[in-house]
């Protein structure tokens, strides 16, 4: 036959090359839809707030949802990109993954469950996408870089005996009361940064807000609870001394028994700073 | 990137948030009538060229309250008090000889070019349970010092004073403590509190320019080195607002400006 291939389906090395670059850039493509994916939907996350977060947050997202009118902390207002559970330094905004950590674990002691069962991981992704629409800061702001997080040392006598003095120390006492449960000389009148009452943590009920974990306690020294009057003290202890602070809090958990720890709670009830 | 490259970098456009939406609750509308509506005017990003100023003006004067002071009770102090005492004097209305006003700020406000912004470093003390000094001034860029005197638990909580958005809340655990942070990168009106000590206040105008004071016990401001022109003087006190004034300065001259606020009642 003499059947001839047209020349443009010949395969020259410029020809190839050109298919290749083309291969690639929808490759790439593929990658970006998988990306945006991620990233959540606006829409869908506006019918799982309006099911699920709108009776507590309010539909505008001003936390004055009907349901969370008596609660105590307030349900958060969502206009000013401030969150508690962050990786992230205190004031910055929190990541996609802060805001799932929270949806999932829920806050302990306060009104916000967890939605791990409740909710899909895309659920969740959409939902968190919606949530962001309420600060205009998300729209402007990046998140800042997390923290760093040590790797734990051996949870020991010492470090606990150590974490008890740097309780003293940096004066936790001041809200957190002599023995650490919440009832510190500051404690009857805190408010949020929207003036609603909040109350410190009792520590030795062996539940914490943001989780039990040594990494959970950890993380929360040193970002802060943005909103609330729990401040940063990423400038004033060092890693060292916030890993036998974390084991020193984590002794006072009933879920610790005491004689591993040799340092029962009462150990750091001797008066004020 | 150093961490104060990242802080900036975080806080660049935090002005944007400055729009009080209409669902706002009215603790925040309160806020916002204190510090004054025109903080909302304000440009998002300045605009402002540094360019040497010789044979620049000056603006004095003096702030007054008209009228009377508002009686205002003293601080009740209720944490600490072995050490802070049982109460302190209303700061709110420093009123001192000839009626001149303390703590307030007199600043320029829409000028876009003049002498160099301030780089030095402020300075905010936690000191028998007040800060100190209740109100300054600075520019974007700078780093302010926070130090406690006090041998106890301080936390400096900043804010938004508009949207009350944090903007930092850091421990200051003990006496002696002090930790130097930036300044938001965008002007606006920070608000400092101390949750430990709910009755300290603190203001801090972050402004877009080089031009201002803060009145000293007796009332009195000065702002020098101002090329000639006519500008918006403004004058903002925490409770009484503020108040703009159109003001004329003429080469090597010193134009004298008072200044009256009326007093609003504290709640």
């Amino acid at each position: 036959m003499g059947y001839e291939l047209p020349l443009d389906m010949i395969a020259t090395p410029r020809r190839i090359a050109t298919l290749a670059a083309a291969m690639v850039t929808l490759l790439i493509m593929a990658d970006r839809d998988w990306a945006q994916d991620e990233m959540g939907d606006v829409h869908r996350g506006k019918i799982v707030y309006e099911q699920y977060c709108a009776l507590c947050h309010g539909e505008q997202g001003d936390g004055n949802g009907h349901y969370g009118e008596d609660t105590i902390p307030a349900p958060r207002d969502f206009r000013q990109g401030t969150f508690n559970w962050r990786s992230t330094p205190s004031g910055s905004l929190p990541t996609d993954a802060d805001l799932e950590k929270t949806l999932i674990k829920g806050l302990f002691g306060t009104s916000m469950s967890s939605f791990s069962a409740s909710l899909t991981h895309r659920q969740r992704l959409d939902v968190i996408t919606y949530i962001k629409t309420f600060s205009p800061r998300f729209a402007t702001e990046k998140p800042e870089a997390p923290i760093t997080i040590p790797p734990e040392p051996p949870y020991t006598v010492e470090s606990v005996t150590r974490g008890a003095a740097i309780y003293k120390k940096v004066n936790c006492a001041q809200c957190h009361g002599d023995e650490a449960q919440g009832d510190g000389e500051s404690a009857d009148d805190l408010t949020d940064d929207w003036g609603n009452p909040i109350v410190p943590y009792d520590l030795t009920e062996g539940h914490l807000k943001c989780g039990n974990n040594g990494s959970d306690i950890y993380r929360v020294f040193i970002t802060g609870l943005n909103g609330t009057p729990m401040p940063s003290f990423a400038d004033s202890i060092s890693p060292a001394e916030a890993w036998d602070l974390v084991h020193f809090i984590q002794s006072l958990s009933p879920e610790y028994p005491k004689n591993v720890t040799g340092a029962p709670s009462t150990s750091i009830g001797e008066g004020k700073p | 990137m150093g961490a104060g490259d990242a802080f900036f970098a975080s806080n660049l456009r935090r002005n944007d948030a400055m729009t009080i939406p209409m669902r706002y609750g009215l603790k925040v509308l309160s806020a916002s009538l204190i510090s004054g509506a025109s903080l909302l005017a304000q440009p998002a990003l300045a605009d402002y060229t540094v360019e040497a100023v010789s044979n620049g003006g000056a603006i004095e004067g003096v702030v007054k309250l008209s009228g009377t002071a508002p009686k205002a009770a003293p601080l009740e102090v209720t944490k600490n008090q072995d050490f802070c005492g049982q109460s302190i004097p209303n700061p709110v209305y420093s009123v001192g000889k000839d009626g001149g006003l303390q703590n307030v700020e007199v600043f320029l406000r829409g000028i876009t070019r003049g002498k160099a912004l301030s780089t030095n470093t402020i300075s905010l003390v936690n000191e028998h349970c007040m800060f100190n000094p209740r109100v300054q001034g600075a520019n974007a860029g700078q780093q302010v010092k926070i130090s406690s005197n006090d041998p106890f638990l301080h936390n400096t909580h900043t804010q938004n004073a508009s949207t009350n958005a944090t903007i930092y809340n850091i421990a200051l655990p003990f006496k002696g403590f002090s930790v130097t942070k930036p300044l938001p990168a965008l002007p606006q009106l920070i608000k400092v509190k101390c949750d430990a000590h709910a009755w300290m206040r603190a203001w801090i105008w972050e402004l877009d320019n080089p031009y201002f004071a803060t009145t000293g016990d007796d009332g009195h401001f000065t702002i020098k080195d101002i090329p000639p022109g006519t500008y918006t003087l403004v004058a903002w006190h925490e409770a009484a607002g503020e108040k703009p004034t159109s003001v004329t300065v003429s080469a090597g001259k010193t134009v004298t400006v008072d200044i009256q606020l009326v007093a609003v009642k504290q709640p």
